[in-house]
């Protein structure tokens, strides 16, 4: 008798797993991969970093054009063609070089100019780069308490992978997977990722939407989002509720837990709040968004005595 | 007789693509067509092989003529064909974005936008795109070519066994000797390639599995910039015994890698194909690989396939593959299998019902 082939897929969540379990035991520290891509990016050219000026620098050494024709050849008879050939065009090539140096050399200052004009204007407007870079450092407060029983209740009989974004240092994550539900995190706090991490549970360190995005149609069976709908601006969180129902196969679950606006921005969530591009909107208009984004049964649930609340939603 | 004539920026020896090229020629010479090639340029002994691209001036009188670009990069040759009036078919063998390369080679990224915008104008009036991968197809449907076929690279596996290079095959073998495993990746050093996390893979390997375990890079540089930054970054982590950078190497010694390797790894972002992968399989040499782009498909359940390449699960896995001797087998068997549905003689077939039913009878 043959024996039944192997599950690949099954091999890969074992392997999975092992990972985590190494993880958990301190065999990878916090931060392994991370100071591995830190070390690359040390020597990978300045382009490869988004910094404006150094790229700026890469471009401008690379204004100058090299006059001098390349003769050099294994080929003794090619040798001696191409110094003939760079004789008798020598003029015009250095004819070109010096009007393409000068298009560059223009170019290049121009770009300094333009460079100059972007500093002034985002220190006068005020950084929204900045803000959000500040903001994104926030450690979120939430009590994952007040929504973890509808959570559970709305994914609990999916079959399939769950995905909580942001999963935070993984309360909800951990809750969750106890009770059976195959679910991962993504976050993109380094920190609280590790913290995570260092739990046994899997995490993946990203943004949501990237995340999501980068998930093929139907490729989960649940979104949880958390947390981050919160301080997002009304466009963002539109794009979140496509990217989640894109990423949730049919009949699978898109829950969203969040503070209603009245709360945000009061006590733990003051600094958080204040530093955010965004707000959280209403129960309501989730409910709104999700239904015409083509979800059913859509309801929702106030928590935490109304300053919180749940909207489930069926993807059709 | 009617005439197929193909077009390509480049003829080289020890390149799949130009080994296509040549066995393309042979399959339509061998169905009465008739078939030249004309390239930018041909190396070495390829040279009697192809023809200068301008000297092609329409086919002989009466003759009905159709040309066939192959497509994989920007080229002078490109717009040329744009230009004649011969009906037109394209071969697509995937142009790396060029994002890859435009913060390391800015000159190689222009060409590559050069050739995607070729593509897209070839596409006005291409009657058929054929395509290495089902993933190459899905990009030239999104260019509006308006019929695509899929016809795997040409690949006779049987050339694949040359003679083994003695002097490395002993010098391999004599470091394995000193203990621990050997991973391959053979493919041009390059940033879409990644190879760069195969070296942090191999970091997490030697943390966890095995201090000994060695990484062997084969294939030339396409990419200086990058190749610099590898190197460094291999330095700086003290992997630099146990990192062979083999740069280009003769076809004996290939096959003394492929003698050696204990698994072939793959972090590649994107690949239109992969013909090393089909390497691998004839070499019975297990695959783990980055399921990125045209991977999984080349692959078609002969490796396993990660969704992730961060360095501790790519390490993982190849450690279980490596021991596990059930699911290598498994592996290696599927390869067989793999390498039977892309056989030249299954990839005859569908060439020609491709171009056959729109060009007409020789």
């Amino acid at each position: 008798m043959e024996d039944a082939p192997i599950d690949l897929e099954q091999v890969r969540r074992s392997i999975d797993a092992e990972v985590r379990a190494r993880r958990a035991a301190g065999v990878y520290p916090p931060g392994f991969e991370r100071e591995l891509d830190a070390l690359f990016a040390q020597f990978a050219p300045a382009e490869v970093t988004e910094d404006f000026d150094a790229a700026l620098e890469r471009a401008e050494e690379t204004v100058a054009v090299d006059p001098v024709i390349p003769v050099a050849s294994r080929n003794p008879g090619l040798l001696v063609l191409k110094k003939v050939v760079s004789k008798l065009i020598g003029w015009y090539h250095v004819w070109l070089v010096q009007q393409v140096t000068a298009l560059g050399a223009t170019l290049a200052h121009a770009l300094r100019l333009l460079g100059g004009r972007v500093t002034a204007l985002e220190r006068m407007t005020g950084d929204q780069a900045r803000v959000r870079a500040a903001g994104a450092r926030v450690v979120p407060a939430r009590d994952d308490a007040a929504w973890r029983d509808l959570v559970i209740g709305a994914i609990g009989d999916v079959s399939g992978r769950v995905v909580i974004a942001e999963c935070g240092d993984g309360d909800l994550l951990a809750e969750v997977t106890d009770k059976g539900v195959d679910a991962y995190g993504v976050e993109p706090r380094s920190g609280l990722a590790d913290v995570a991490a260092g739990r046994g549970l899997e995490v993946r360190l990203d943004e949501p939407a990237g995340h999501l995005e980068a998930l093929d149609a139907g490729a989960v069976a649940g979104v949880v989002l958390r947390a981050c709908t919160e301080r997002s601006t009304p466009g963002e969180s539109l794009a979140l509720a496509e990217l989640a129902v894109h990423a949730t196969a049919p009949r699978g679950r898109i829950v969203v837990c969040s503070l209603t606006p009245d709360a945000w921005g009061t006590g733990a969530t003051a600094v958080e709040a204040d530093l955010a591009p965004g707000r959280p909107l209403r129960a309501a208009t989730w409910r709104s968004v999700l239904e015409e984004l083509g979800c059913v049964d859509v309801e929702h649930h106030e928590v935490a005595g109304g300053d919180a609340y749940v909207v489930v939603a069926t993807r059709a | 007789m009617t005439a197929i004539h193909q077009f390509v920026p480049s003829l080289a020896p020890r390149d799949a693509v130009g080994t296509h090229y040549l066995a393309v020629q042979r399959i339509l010479r061998d169905a009465g067509y008739r078939s030249d090639i004309y390239a930018l340029e041909a190396k070495e002994e390829f040279r009697k092989r192809a023809r200068p691209f301008r000297s092609f001036r329409g086919g002989r009188a009466g003759e009905p003529t159709w040309l066939l670009y192959h497509s994989s990069v920007g080229s002078p040759v490109g717009d040329y064909v744009a230009a004649r009036p011969e009906p037109l078919l394209v071969d697509y063998h995937n142009i790396t974005p060029a994002s890859y390369f435009a913060r390391y080679e800015p000159h190689l990224a222009g060409l590559m936008s050069l050739g995607r915008r070729q593509l897209l104008k070839l596409g006005r009036r291409a009657q058929l795109g054929l395509a290495d991968s089902a993933f190459n197809a899905a990009e030239l449907e999104q260019l509006g070519y308006p019929r695509t076929a899929v016809v795997p690279i040409l690949l006779d596996v049987a050339t694949l066994d040359v003679p083994v290079d003695r002097p490395r095959l002993d010098q391999l073998r004599r470091a394995k000797e000193g203990g621990g495993a050997d991973f391959l990746f053979v493919g041009r050093i390059a940033p879409n390639k990644a190879q760069h996390d195969l070296v942090k893979m191999l970091a997490a390997y030697r943390k966890v599995h095995d201090p000994a375990a060695r990484l062997h890079l084969v294939g030339g540089s396409s990419s200086e910039g990058y190749l610099a930054a590898l190197r460094k970054f291999i330095a700086a982590l003290g992997l630099t015994d146990c990192v062979d950078l083999a740069g280009a190497v003769s076809a004996g010694e290939l096959a003394a890698y492929w003698e050696i390797a204990d698994a072939f790894v793959v972090a590649s972002d994107h690949e239109g194909f992969c013909v090393p992968l089909l390497e691998a399989m004839h070499h019975e040499v297990p695959i783990v690989a980055y399921g990125a782009a045209a991977v999984p498909e080349t692959l078609g359940g002969a490796g396993l396939v990660l969704a992730t390449k961060d360095a501790p699960t790519f390490a993982e896995a190849v450690a279980r593959v490596l021991a596990d001797e059930a699911l290598r087998a498994q592996l290696l068997a599927a390869g067989a299998d793999r390498l039977r549905e892309l056989d030249v003689a299954h990839s005859r077939v569908k060439l020609l019902d491709a171009v056959v039913p729109l060009v007409g009878a020789p």
